[in-house]
């Protein structure tokens, strides 16, 4: 059972938050709150990408004169942190135009309430 | 209406969670990911780059290298991206204030 939660619990973790950010997709009125939703679902993603690259007894991916590159079992794979670097800079710019595009929505409208937008967009 | 969301999301959960399960557990050397074979011929995930990083660019940093050496286009096209949305920022902040 240790060992499971010890296996597993970064996995369950990443699951539930990632659970939470559809949650806030889904059922959230407010606009803000929906583009929160949008961030924590791009951040999960991320986080378990990095979480599946970990590997027991491995350092991180900057070369270590003392191990040398003989035995790359010393070293973390560096694709998926590179990968994952390429990730975030597209979450962050989609986060960005969210932002913007909800700052233009509250001049027009006064509101970010989902049902109050409709109704005043009639 | 609420309620079928609600139990749509628990569904998934538990879904998402089934599926974690069935993973190699986190930080496990034996997993297939860490034992498929490179084109190098070594059994560990990225061996190429770690081996080569230092040889092709006396850069300690194996992410730098990737990023900024193997993969330099694609982070020219990452930095295209970023100056889209910049303008596209630019465009919509602009939109809101030029109306009476």
């Amino acid at each position: 059972m240790l060992e499971f939660i010890q296996g597993y619990y970064a996995y369950i973790f990443l699951a539930t938050a990632f659970t939470i950010g559809l949650y806030g997709m889904m059922v959230k009125q407010n606009l803000m709150k929906k583009v929160l939703g949008m961030s924590i679902v791009a951040a999960t993603t991320i986080m378990f990408w990095i979480v599946g690259a970990y590997k027991e007894g491995a350092g991180v991916t900057v070369l270590d004169p003392r191990f040398g590159v003989e035995d790359p079992g010393m070293y973390l794979n560096p694709l998926p942190h590179t990968l994952m670097l390429t990730a975030i800079v597209v979450a962050v710019v989609t986060l960005g135009v969210a932002l913007a595009l909800l700052i233009g929505i509250y001049r027009e409208y006064k509101t970010l309430d989902e049902p109050t937008l409709l109704e005043r967009m009639k | 209406m609420k309620t079928l969301q609600y139990l749509l999301l628990l569904a998934f959960l538990g879904i998402l969670i089934v599926a974690v399960t069935n993973l190699p557990p986190r930080g496990d050397v034996t997993a297939p990911v860490h034992q498929h074979v490179n084109p190098a011929g070594t059994p560990v995930a990225g061996t190429y780059f770690i081996q080569h990083a230092y040889e092709d660019t006396r850069t300690p940093n194996m992410v730098t290298v990737i990023l900024a050496d193997y993969r330099a286009f694609d982070t020219l096209g990452e930095v295209i991206v970023v100056f889209a949305g910049g303008i596209a920022c630019f465009f919509i902040l602009n939109l809101g204030r030029r109306k009476p």
